[in-house]
């Protein structure tokens, strides 16, 4: 094999995820253990903040640029992104990196602000299928903002107060366009604001069950992206799939874990290109 | 028993699921089978004959919550394809022998082929209604394609379906198609006898029924409506048009009157009242229904008729009903209603008429922009 | 391993030039005979009978064809709004949409590049927006219009009452262009005619079956474009015929030297769905970089299912003309068949994965597609990808979005590979 020696003799891999809004960035040592990790806007310069991440894992951990052995990008920023030595798509990432914080997980849900996705994942975190809503579903993410603000609340407390409606409205559909006028005309008829948040999680909720349902649902599920932090959100789902959710407190990172695990593997296959012996399996090569 | 309590039991007939309209249809005529009908057209009295109740299957409206039919249908894909996808997958339709769908569209197309893969345990038949009335062998196939679907499904129900009985049922087809004419005649001669909520509502739950039951509701309704007082309103006379197939919601038809707008006719589940008289009753009955198929059949969106564009068929429908505007009602996504909407609003504005386009689904609840939208153009008919 | 494809990579080849050429000189043809009264007659490319009107000397013109050009020369847009602004819906198909714009803004008559027709033959075969299109033809051109009404395939095989309804209205179709030309039937012409047809559908299915072969030598999705034309445009003539013999010498080389589309075929895929003729190289693109090939394609087949062995037939010209209209063609037969052709299409020709290419206007092919992806996912267990755009609307092809699940789709593929134990592939 050719290609990168990069990685001979290294010992650390990154892993950048640069979003729309947000770019983490996440250090790991070759034993797999999260070293440094940040979190930055994303600003209008993206490849900027591919840098910017990159510097701040660096500066956390006081780890050299030289001893980072290789640095892979995901998120839709991964082409520009000029740290990286490579690009591997955040639905790669997200079941590696999932799979790396939850070990028995087969279920990836991923909801963020552009799109939603199912994946379903191996044993050892590959993607065996994956699903994405279709475009007129986009933006579950943007639906929650046009609900929270035509309520006049953040976006961090609508799930909270979600949970304490009994009665979920029901919507017209889960369309960002519709849903300010959905939400007044429930306004007008004088439903109370939880049990509008409520209707508003469950539709969402349930319209994800039907992207689950695609690639076939297996425990354990776990949810990543921006919305799982959403308790609501969380619950709804719960409630849909009748099953607990994993939620890592690192969730927004999963991304760019799994990009760095897919850098580890270049790290390894370089060292073993070298001769040097490892325990690790590559099973991601790639130039 | 009042109109308000005839139109109470239809309502009461529309919030029924098909297998629970099929179980209060065996309260009186015990072992009677169950076969769907998707719109817009099919010969009900086949089905009939054959002891089945022939069920109008326009979707679920509000009644069931879309979770399978999502991962199959894209998101640009109507409701009522979704719906009836739905209730196929979920095991509602399984005390039913089967269900018949047409050329109608490419969605109801595709959409026979998926219930067929996805209710493996029903038959599922597709019918090809002709698009040419112009060829000498039109009338020919198009009985022999009711002859098709009959002997396809005598084979499956495993006894045959005879012409004797086949006539008994165009007879009281006959007399449910007149009795519905009757009605709306009665509201085109009478605006305000019957609403067009209430007419609306009466016509799909005779859908939801058998014809014999439908006929018992129908007769002293019709004496009824004769009877009642009629007020006269200060309202625009409007056609609507584009809701052939699926079925809006009818707080929106209740909206449209309510906010300045007479209906005086409109082609809501018109494959169930399509044909301008009375079937022949004698000789070959998939002759007769054939000729009258092709011979006098309303103008719809899904029918080509080379010698009557369907612009010209919209006004004439308009002229002879004394209607002034068209309010277009296409289904959300509905291919042959929206390309039809085009060719309908360039003869209009041609003929300076007036119209107004209302896009509805079968599960919508809120009308206040309708609402709106439907003031603001009567008042603009009204104060002009 | 994967290697980004330049934006203007350059797949034409030698087969793109001849395609090219004869299409180019048709299309000449169209653009003359809109300054004489040379009769021309619109028609739709699937399953038609356009060997009558040869008969008779009408020059097919399609409207589809039409509106593929705009679409991949990338002029279709303003077109599309154009026809938005009168009164289509954004769910309407923007294949109807692009051409009735073109018609609006002058393109077809005499200060255009199409002839206006004599009159419009709608060979409904599946497709119902066919009809509406035509009707709306009609309408802005005022143009008389003739139905033929082709049964759908509902009970696996046509009836002896399909067939007969066929051939009576082809018979009525004769007498029309009779009237139209003046000139009397002749039925042997139409046999010679039927000959070149055939010899170009054989044509066609060896292309096909070449690339059963590893490497294959063609893309039989991309590439097919380029036989989709004359045999769709250009069947009945002795170009189209002679331009199969063409492909079939070339592409017969290219497997004698084990020469493939690619030089390292590393993938091999079915595709179901139109194109994205807006961003026909980008699409492509996304695939060549993980070195995927399609080997066979749903779509080539919109015309005529070719390869499953039928040919028009000199012996019985209006038989096999009809026979070919109802049974032999994509959009006539029900998505079930569809699966099958699919199937088929995986197993024969040694495919890995399938792609499902969901547009949105053409419901014909997109409605349903999700349970045709559960139904090679789930129940096959072949890799299936959906991605969604359309074949016209420039507006609904995202290039992020559509890298993105491409990459991911071959990356889960390369992934498996590597893990069942096959070495890495070497690297680019």
């Amino acid at each position: 094999m050719t290609g990168t020696k990069k990685g001979i003799g290294m010992k650390y891999a990154a892993g950048i995820d640069v979003g729309s809004t947000q770019t983490k960035a996440v250090l790991i040592d070759p034993a797999r253990a999260v070293v440094a990790r940040t979190l930055i806007d994303t600003g209008a310069n993206v490849v900027r903040a591919g840098q910017r991440a990159l510097d701040g894992i660096l500066a956390e951990s006081s780890v050299d640029r030289a001893d980072v052995g290789f640095v892979v990008g995901t998120g839709y920023g991964r082409y520009k992104i000029e740290a990286g030595d490579t690009q591997v798509t955040e639905i790669s990432c997200h079941a590696r990196g999932a799979q790396m914080l939850f070990p028995m997980t087969r279920t990836v849900i991923d909801m963020g602000g552009q799109d939603t996705k199912a994946i379903k994942v191996g044993p050892e975190g590959d993607v065996l299928d994956f699903c994405m809503n279709d475009k007129c579903a986009a933006g579950t993410g943007r639906f929650l903002a046009g609900a929270a603000d035509v309520l006049g609340l953040s976006l961090d407390e609508i799930g909270e107060i979600s949970l304490r409606g009994t009665k979920p409205i029901r919507l017209t559909s889960v369309c960002t366009v519709f849903v300010e006028s959905d939400i007044l005309s429930h306004l007008a008829q004088k439903k109370k604001m939880e049990d509008i948040l409520a209707g508003v999680h469950e539709a969402i909720a349930s319209r994800t069950i039907g992207l689950v349902r695609r690639v076939s649902m297996d425990d354990e599920v776990t949810f990543t992206g921006g919305v799982a932090r959403n308790i609501g959100m969380v619950r709804a789902l719960e409630g849909k799939l009748q099953t607990e959710l994993n939620i890592s407190p690192d969730s927004q990172f999963i991304g760019a874990i799994g990009a760095a695990l897919f850098a580890l593997d270049h790290v390894f296959a370089a060292e073993r290109d070298a001769g040097q012996v490892s325990k690790e399996p590559a099973v991601w090569v790639d130039e | 028993m009042s109109i308000e309590q005839i139109i109470q039991q239809c309502h009461d007939v529309l919030d029924l699921l098909p297998s629970q309209a099929l179980a209060k249809a065996r309260e009186k005529h015990p072992n009677v089978g169950g076969f769907a009908v998707f719109p817009v057209y099919a010969p009900a009295e086949i089905i009939h004959a054959a002891h089945l109740m022939p069920l109008g299957m326009f979707g679920a409206g509000n009644k069931v919550e879309i979770s399978h039919a999502d991962s199959r249908f894209q998101s640009f894909i109507c409701s009522i394809a979704k719906s009836t996808l739905e209730l196929f997958m979920r095991g509602e339709m399984k005390d039913f022998t089967g269900a018949v769908f047409s050329s109608i569209c490419d969605v109801a197309r595709n959409l026979a082929s998926l219930v067929e893969r996805n209710a493996p345990d029903l038959y599922i038949e597709y019918m090809h209604l002709p698009q040419n009335m112009n060829s000498a062998a039109t009338l020919e196939f198009t009985r022999a394609e009711f002859e098709r679907f009959r002997n396809n499904l005598s084979k499956h129900l495993g006894r045959p379906i005879t012409d004797d009985a086949i006539r008994d049922s165009l007879e009281l087809y006959n007399k449910v198609r007149s009795l519905v004419r009757a009605l709306y005649q009665e509201r085109e001669d009478r605006p305000g006898s019957i609403t067009t909520a209430e007419l609306c509502a009466v016509v799909q739950a005779g859908t939801q029924m058998m014809p014999e039951q439908f006929v018992e509701l129908l007769t002293p309704l019709v004496e009824l409506v004769k009877a009642r007082e009629a007020h006269e309103r200060d309202s625009v006379n409007v056609v609507i048009e584009g809701a052939f197939c699926e079925q809006p919601p009818l707080g929106l038809i209740e909206v449209i009157e309510s906010a300045g707008c007479q209906v005086k006719n409109d082609d809501m589940a018109i494959g169930w009242r399509l044909f301008s008289d009375d079937v022949r009753a004698n000789g070959s009955p998939t002759a007769a229904l054939a000729d009258a198929y092709v011979s006098r059949s309303s103008y719809t969106s899904v029918r080509h008729d080379r010698d009557k564009p369907r612009s010209d068929a919209l006004v004439e429908r308009m002229t002879s009903c004394g209607a002034d505007a068209v309010i277009f009602a296409p289904a959300k996504f509905c291919e042959p209603a929206l390309l039809d909407y085009v060719l309908f609003r360039m003869k209009l504005e041609e003929k300076d008429i007036a119209h107004l386009k209302l896009e509805f689904e079968e599960k919508m609840w809120t009308f206040e922009s309708a609402r709106s939208e439907v003031e603001t153009f009567a008042e603009s008919m009204l104060f002009d | 391993m994967r290697t980004e494809v330049a934006d203007d990579k350059d797949y034409r080849g030698e087969i793109h030039e001849l395609s090219r050429n004869i299409m180019t000189d048709w299309m000449a043809e169209l653009k003359d005979a809109t300054q004489t009264s040379v009769p021309s007659a619109y028609l739709m490319i699937s399953g038609n009978c356009v060997e009558i009107l040869r008969c008779f000397d009408i020059l097919p013109v399609f409207p589809e064809i039409n509106a593929l050009q705009l679409a991949i020369r990338k002029k279709s847009l303003p077109y599309i709004i154009k026809s938005e602004e009168i009164g289509y819906a954004s769910d309407n198909c923007a294949y109807v949409k692009a051409d009735i714009g073109f018609t609006m803004c002058g393109g077809v008559g005499p200060d255009g590049n199409i002839p206006k027709p004599s009159v419009i033959v709608c060979n409904f075969v599946g497709c119902n927006v066919y009809i509406k299109w035509f009707e709306h033809c009609r309408e802005m051109l005022k143009v008389p219009m003739i139905m033929l009404d082709i049964p759908f395939v509902r009970d696996g095989v046509p009836s002896q009452d399909d067939v007969k309804y066929v051939l009576c209205q082809l018979n009525e179709l004769i007498k029309e262009c009779e009237t139209l030309t003046g000139k009397k039937f002749d039925i042997d012409r139409l046999r010679e005619i039927l000959a070149y047809s055939a010899r170009a559908e054989e044509g066609w299915s060896r292309a096909k079956e070449l690339c059963k072969r590893r490497p294959a030598p063609f893309d039989s999705y991309f590439d097919s474009i380029n036989m989709m034309g004359p045999i769709n445009a250009l069947r009945g003539t002795r170009e189209a015929a002679d331009f199969f013999d063409a492909v079939v010498e070339r592409y017969e080389q290219m497997v004698a030297k084990g020469m493939g589309v690619t030089s390292d075929e590393r993938f091999r895929t079915v595709i179901e769905g139109p194109p994205p003729y807006p961003y026909y190289r980008n699409f492509r693109n996304l695939f060549e970089n993980w070195g995927a090939v399609a080997v066979q394609s749903t779509y080539s087949t919109v015309g005529g299912t070719w390869e499953f062995g039928f040919r028009h037939d000199p012996k019985n010209p209006l038989e096999s003309i009809a026979e070919q209209m109802i049974m032999h063609n994509l959009c006539n037969r029900s998505m079930l068949d569809r699966y099958k052709q699919i199937k088929t299409y995986i197993e024969d020709w040694n495919a890995d994965a399938l792609v499902i290419h969901s547009i949105k206007s053409c419901r014909l092919f997109s409605a349903g597609q999700g349970d045709m992806r559960e139904y090679f996912a789930k129940e096959l267990g072949v890799p299936t990808l959906m991605v969604e755009s359309d074949l016209e609307d420039p507006r609904y092809y995202s290039e992020a979005q559509m890298k993105n699940r491409i990459d991911a789709f071959f990356e889960s593929l390369q992934y498996k590979r590597i893990r069942e134990g096959e070495p890495a592939p070497a690297q680019a």
